[in-house]
């Protein structure tokens, strides 16, 4: 009698090879059961780049995906992540440049969507902070905080597929610098300067304030610590701060 | 039985196209089941949903990702986040599926069926006992639809599903509808099966539409309760008594309305139980 994870393996593999839909019609049903689970899983979360590519082309490239890269876990939603890789190296894709992009952007949302909360910036906590040891303030990115950047108007595209917009584009040129942010559980992708991308980067890789700064231009740094700064907190981008040990 | 959930109460399976309708309306259901996977994530709106439902609901966590009868070492991991996700919520209920989704760390996300044999038997009890250990409380664990049979299987299904939770000491989740669907798609009596089941296992049961495709059928949880699902459901209610009664609509989710319906026919088949049988404790 063959072992439990014999029996296992052997059936695991009639499943998700192809050829199943030769046998039996109960492993033509389990195989049609998980293609529609892990496609489904890609469905929601790759809208834009199926809008893009159209329904035919996108179960084309999700069985594709699906055979080199099998669900490794029991919860669909962490299904997919390599999805933009992919689609790097995926022969009929390759004229759609931005595609992959597009892709690590939807990822994001999906991250985003399901991140950790954060109790909201203790502004009051920030007083304490003295001028000397300014410089020296940690910013801590929300949990729900993704950045990323594109040489593709990959915002521009991602905002023109949303469901009730035509799908034009408002911009045909890149980079964008994105900021992909949840508020009041709803996730908002938003294109920022270079510079507001660098010092939240830098905030993201616990740099200080200092430090993150420097990466600023000279001319940029003092109008992005004065304006950008307070954006990024109250719209929640950052969610608190910290201090290096042993500071105050 | 948890003291949450009436014998004779009814819920559905909450998904998210009926979020809104349901917060808004009042609705006699007792309670309502999730799949525990939609749930695993650290923050963000699903767990905001499910704090404004557990509000006015008991809450039944229905995990269909755990793999319990795979032979790869449990996930450690998945179970984990269950444990957060029960801590947190304390539903009424808490299930998982009498199968296996992985092995060679590869997922079907599909519950697919165990050999029924003693090796397999020894081997999911032990796993039904150290997921009960992790959770610190008795787990319900359900029959599952099949579309094949494994020739070296040695134990009949219902024998199996019986002495797991036997053994295990956890409850059954008994799907009629899934009996339903594996005697014909494997030609066994399903009043035979239900004659095997320990009545005082039985702490909810499951009921739900398949489609015919071919020669089988599927359970697809795509369709109205059958005909066949609502006289075998009688039955069982007479055999077993009332208990919590659940619809569930996974694929072409309908109106709202709809699962409130089936919950109803539900109940009446409840009521006429509970006047004929004292509840079981």
């Amino acid at each position: 009698m063959p072992s439990l994870a014999r029996t296992q393996s052997e059936l695991l593999d009639a499943i998700l090879d192809g050829r199943a839909a030769m046998a039996s019609a109960g492993l033509q049903a389990y195989r049609r059961n998980v293609n529609a689970a892990w496609s489904g899983a890609l469905v929601a979360a790759y809208p834009v780049v199926r809008r893009l590519v159209g329904e035919a082309f996108f179960a084309e490239a999700v069985a594709r995906h699906a055979a080199a890269n099998p669900s490794r876990s029991g919860d669909l939603h962490e299904y997919g992540e390599p999805f933009a890789s992919f689609l790097e190296v995926y022969g009929p894709a390759r004229t759609l440049a931005y595609l992959p992009d597009v892709a690590r952007l939807e990822w994001a949302c999906h991250q985003s969507y399901h991140a950790a909360d954060a109790p909201p910036f203790d502004l009051k906590a920030l007083r304490g902070v003295t001028a000397e040891s300014l410089g020296e303030i940690r910013f801590i990115l929300h949990p729900a905080t993704h950045l990323l950047r594109s040489s593709h108007p990959v915002v521009a595209i991602w905002e023109a597929n949303q469901p009730e917009r035509d799908g034009k584009p408002a911009r045909r040129e890149g980079p964008d610098h994105v900021v992909v942010r949840r508020e009041a559980l709803e996730v908002r992708v938003e294109r920022i300067a270079a510079a507001e991308w660098r010092l939240l980067a830098g905030f993201g890789s616990g740099a200080g304030l200092q430090a993150a700064s420097e990466a600023l231009a000279a001319g940029d740094a003092e109008r992005i610590l004065r304006t950008s700064l307070a954006r990024f907190v109250s719209d929640g981008v950052i969610c608190g701060f910290a201090m290096p040990a042993g500071g105050s | 039985m948890h003291p949450g959930i009436a014998p004779d109460s009814t819920g559905i399976g909450l998904r998210a196209p009926h979020y809104r309708e349901l917060l808004e309306r009042r609705s006699p259901l007792a309670f309502l089941e999730v799949h525990s996977e939609n749930y695993f994530c650290a923050g963000g709106a699903p767990l905001a949903w499910l704090e404004r439902f557990r509000a006015s609901y008991a809450l039944s966590l229905h995990g269909v990702g755990l793999s319990l009868g795979s032979a790869d070492p449990l996930d450690e991991r998945h179970l984990g986040k269950l444990d957060a996700l029960v801590r947190r919520f304390e539903p009424a209920l808490v299930s998982e599926h009498l199968c296996w989704s992985s092995v060679g760390a590869r997922h079907a996300n599909d519950l697919l069926p165990l050999p029924y044999t003693e090796e397999a038997l020894d081997h999911v009890v032990e796993r039904i006992e150290r997921v009960q250990e992790r959770l610190a409380r008795r787990i319900l664990v359900e029959n599952v639809s099949s579309y094949l049979e494994f020739a070296h299987s040695t134990i009949a299904e219902w024998d199996f599903v019986a002495e797991a939770a036997r053994r295990s000491g956890c409850g059954l989740l008994l799907d009629v509808n899934n009996i339903w669907v594996n005697s014909v798609n494997h030609g066994f009596d399903a009043r035979r099966y239900l004659a095997s089941i320990d009545a005082h296992a039985v702490g909810e049961i499951h009921l739900a539409g398949f489609e015919r495709s071919g020669e089988l059928l599927l359970d697809t949880h795509g369709a109205r309760v059958s005909a066949d699902v609502w006289a075998l459901y009688a039955a069982a209610l007479a055999r077993i008594g009332a208990r919590p009664t659940l619809v569930e609509w996974d694929s072409a989710i309908p109106p709202l309305d709809v699962l409130l319906d089936e919950a109803r026919i539900a109940r009446s088949h409840l009521a006429r139980t509970a006047s004929v049988l004292a509840p079981v404790a």
